[in-house]
């Protein structure tokens, strides 16, 4: 007996139900409890779809799915750092390297001028209210993506996840200890300047890469990530 | 059925070796693949099998493959080139152990 087209959708709801969010893991775990079904169903006909179902589900133990999501999301934590860090690294070849060390430099000008803590908190504070506004629009079109029951994949939402934390964290933090601790910069050491700006680059860099390059190549890279990516969108 | 503990720490070297002689399989086709060949002396449990194959994936030695089978996609897994090379390590360590626990285990039969 091979399992309907609506039976197998049911499979999806159940995994849902279970606190399995992402297509990419759903699908396997529907396509075992199929098999599984299918094999209980044709030892022990009597059996309904349902029953074969929690006989199936009952396998995988007390904690159901969570074992099988959080190995998941391991994996897919290192596979996102893996991305990361190929696109920061981009950062230390030529020609982008360039453009590293001329913001370096850039920037180290900048803390030398008297007051330029003001000059720097302005731009931070710029660059939050603009990221939020950014944020706020990507919310709401995630939101509609989850309306319309839009199968999302796990690399895909952890995307848009990092995106969202980034400012949140990183700068606030650093708008807040710059104007609590009230530094000036301008009377800093020469050196310690540099490792300022730097430090600095490195953040933006890092920012840039979270928030607008990955999920810009957000489409390359799930398809790089998921052989079944493709044929999923042309469902 | 055995003492399915001591068979928890061989779990991905018993994945490696039937990828290695089955070119490419699927989660379910893993489980029923060793019921049969331990003659229901092993079960896999869907608990623990997912969570190692995503390990090994994530160690990146297996990859994956999806087809559309009937009305649902299925997921493949295959060694890498990486995977081939570990999975020889796997099987020596694992002889080296069965030695180890035979000396163990059966003192009297060890006289090398």
């Amino acid at each position: 007996m091979e399992l309907t087209q609506n039976q197998i959708n049911q499979l999806y709801k159940f995994t849902r139900q279970h606190y399995v969010y992402h297509y990419d893991v759903q699908t396997e775990l529907v396509d075992h409890l199929a098999n599984d079904i299918e094999e209980i169903c044709t030892e022990t006909p009597s059996l309904s779809f349902e029953e074969a179902r929690d006989k199936s589900f009952k396998k995988f133990g007390i904690f159901g799915f969570m074992d099988v999501i959080e190995a998941k999301q391991k994996q897919m934590n290192k596979r996102y750092r893996k991305i990361l860090w190929r696109f920061f690294k981009e950062w230390f070849t030529l020609p982008k390297v360039l453009l590293t060390f001329g913001f370096t430099i850039l920037l180290f000008f900048i803390l030398k001028i008297p007051f330029s803590e003001y000059v720097i908190l302005t731009a931070l504070f710029g660059i939050v209210v603009f990221d939020m506004f950014q944020i706020y629009k990507q919310r709401k079109q995630q939101k509609q993506k989850q309306q319309k029951q839009e199968k999302i994949f796990l690399l895909e939402a952890m995307i848009g996840e990092t995106r969202q934390g980034f400012t949140g964290l990183a700068f606030i933090n650093i708008f807040n200890f710059i104007n609590l601790t009230n530094v000036s910069f301008s009377s800093l050491d020469n050196s310690w300047l540099l490792v300022v700006s730097f430090s600095a680059v490195l953040i933006i860099i890092l920012f840039y890469v979270t928030a607008y390059l990955m999920p810009n190549k957000a489409e390359e890279l799930l398809e790089e990530t998921y052989p079944e990516y493709k044929l999923v969108k042309s469902l | 059925m055995g003492n399915q503990k001591l068979y928890k720490g061989s779990l991905q070297t018993i994945i490696l070796k039937l990828l290695e002689s089955n070119d490419k399989m699927y989660g379910y086709e893993i489980t029923q693949h060793v019921k049969e060949l331990t003659k229901g002396e092993l079960q896999i449990t869907e608990g623990a099998l997912y969570p190692a194959l995503h390990k090994l994936e994530a160690d990146g030695l297996l990859d994956v493959e999806v087809a559309k089978v009937g009305n649902r996609l299925r997921k493949y897994y295959k060694l890498t080139e990486n995977g081939t090379k570990e999975t020889a390590n796997k099987l020596a360590e694992m002889q080296e152990f069965l030695k180890t626990m035979q000396h163990l285990v059966n003192p009297k039969f060890s006289l090398e």
